[in-house]
């Protein structure tokens, strides 16, 4: 069979036609449509409908935009194409940000963990930039990164950390993957997952081993006079902030402190502070650069192991079988792993 | 009448909470809030309104009514914010926003 060529067609014909043309067009027209939306990831969190279509090349395909909304808000975010792939660098620097932070998420994923972007399937990087006006977040809508500019009272630019940005970009891994259910236990999972590999795109982008690292997600977000390092802390969960405005950062490290709550979708960033520290105690005990062996061990989880449902005593098995799995039975990695679950009273 | 109201979530995961009492507004600033409910048929709106395919670190808006002996609540996420409740929420953040900076009503 002839290799399909993705790349220009996507670019070129838009998404809501590709869409049509996959509802009403002839087979290999709406053969052709499919293949173009799951590269452009405009099919949302539908592993199972990707898993139907044949792999995207082995070879990277490092693609990405970025869209200026220009204050707009909506759903999907609407804005001016302001670089691409390769394009010249923006005078406007959270446009430069929002590109050179998913280009290192990108690298992070296809180079130690040979994924071929979010999908694993090449598809292009779309982040939106200035989203709604003083817009004090960032998020993965499913397909594409927003994010917003900040009031510039409590919060800054939320392209100015790469973590962040790694972080919203592991939301869109998670979801091809093991799908985390976006709530409570699964959902305080899924958000650790974005913190570890937001965290580890910052520890290799600034080459730094476990022990040299901050541990931070969101150093820098917060503006000079509020009282914070940080908005999470994976080595003292609990510890980042302590404001009169903001009150003080309420993540615990062990489940003997874990939260019951209906807010934040059953505190899915609150007790994020478990599994973020499980992460950390064993990236520390094995030492060395996090993202080589307990990345690895986390990101094989993530995508082989763990469900949409996995709680974290799952998450605590899955792991301890891949390092099982990668080391060996018995070996330091896989004590390490278990090591750091009985730690934070998870096994 | 009494409205509590609270968001949650966002990537920062920082709650933000705030209670405004009619009786401390301006009969301006109290009619306008009036009519805000009244357009957003807030006692005949559902308890949960939540987007089928969540997004991550969108925020979470819960609002809690209280009147003349009825109560109703509302938990809502960002992106399945009703048009008709926006103005609502918005107004709430604003004071939420004012309460922050000791600007607003106590």
């Amino acid at each position: 069979m002839k290799p399909v060529r993705y790349l220009g067609i996507h670019s070129i014909i838009p998404p809501y036609m590709l869409e049509e043309i996959a509802k009403h067009g002839k087979p290999h027209q709406r053969d052709m449509a499919l293949r173009n939306l799951a590269l452009a990831g405009f099919i949302r969190g539908q592993r199972h409908a990707l898993g139907v279509l044949p792999s995207a090349a082995p070879v990277g395909h490092k693609s990405r935009a970025v869209y200026d909304c220009k204050h707009k808000d909506g759903q999907p975010p609407t804005g001016t194409l302001v670089r691409k792939e390769g394009g010249p660098r923006s005078k406007d620097v959270a446009v430069n940000e929002a590109y050179d932070g998913a280009g290192a998420t990108y690298d992070l994923y296809y180079d130690i963990y040979e994924r071929n972007s979010i999908d694993n399937r090449g598809m292009s990087i779309v982040s939106y930039v200035h989203y709604d006006v003083k817009y004090d977040n960032a998020f993965w809508d499913g397909s594409e990164m927003v994010y917003g500019d900040g009031d510039g009272e409590i919060f800054a630019r939320f392209t100015k950390c790469i973590d962040v940005i790694g972080h919203e970009l592991t939301h869109g891994v998670t979801q091809y993957e093991a799908n985390l259910a976006y709530s409570s236990q699964p959902g305080a999972l899924n958000e650790s997952m974005s913190d570890v590999f937001g965290s580890l795109v910052k520890q290799r982008a600034l080459k730094q081993t476990a022990a040299k690292a901050d541990w931070l997600i969101g150093a820098g977000l917060l503006m000079p006079k509020i009282h914070g390092k940080a908005l999470r802390s994976m080595k003292a969960p609990g510890t980042a902030y302590d404001d009169p405005i903001l009150g003080k950062d309420p993540q615990p490290a062990t489940m003997k402190d874990y939260v019951q709550t209906t807010s934040d979708n059953g505190g899915v960033h609150i007790n994020s502070g478990i599994p973020n520290h499980a992460f950390y105690l064993a990236a520390m005990e094995i030492g060395g650069n996090a993202w080589k062996k307990a990345g690895k061990i986390w990101y094989i989880a993530l995508r082989d192991r763990l469900r949409s449902k996995s709680n974290f005593a799952g998450a605590a098995s899955a792991t301890i079988s891949v390092a099982k799995d990668l080391f060996g039975s018995g070996s330091k990695e896989m004590k390490v792993v278990q090591n750091a679950w009985k730690g934070v009273g998870v096994i | 009448m009494r409205i509590f109201f609270e968001r949650s979530g966002g990537f920062s995961g920082i709650t933000m909470k705030t209670a405004v009492d009619e009786k401390d507004l301006v009969p301006d600033e109290a009619q306008k809030l009036r009519e805000m409910i009244e357009k957003a048929d807030f006692f005949n709106s559902p308890g949960k309104i939540m987007s089928r395919s969540p997004q991550p670190d969108r925020f979470q808006y819960e609002l809690r009514l209280e009147e003349k002996g009825r109560q109703h609540t509302v938990t809502m996420s960002e992106e399945a914010l009703p048009a008709k409740l926006k103005p609502l929420v918005q107004w709430l953040m604003e004071k939420s926003g004012q309460t922050r900076k000791g600007k607003g009503s106590p």
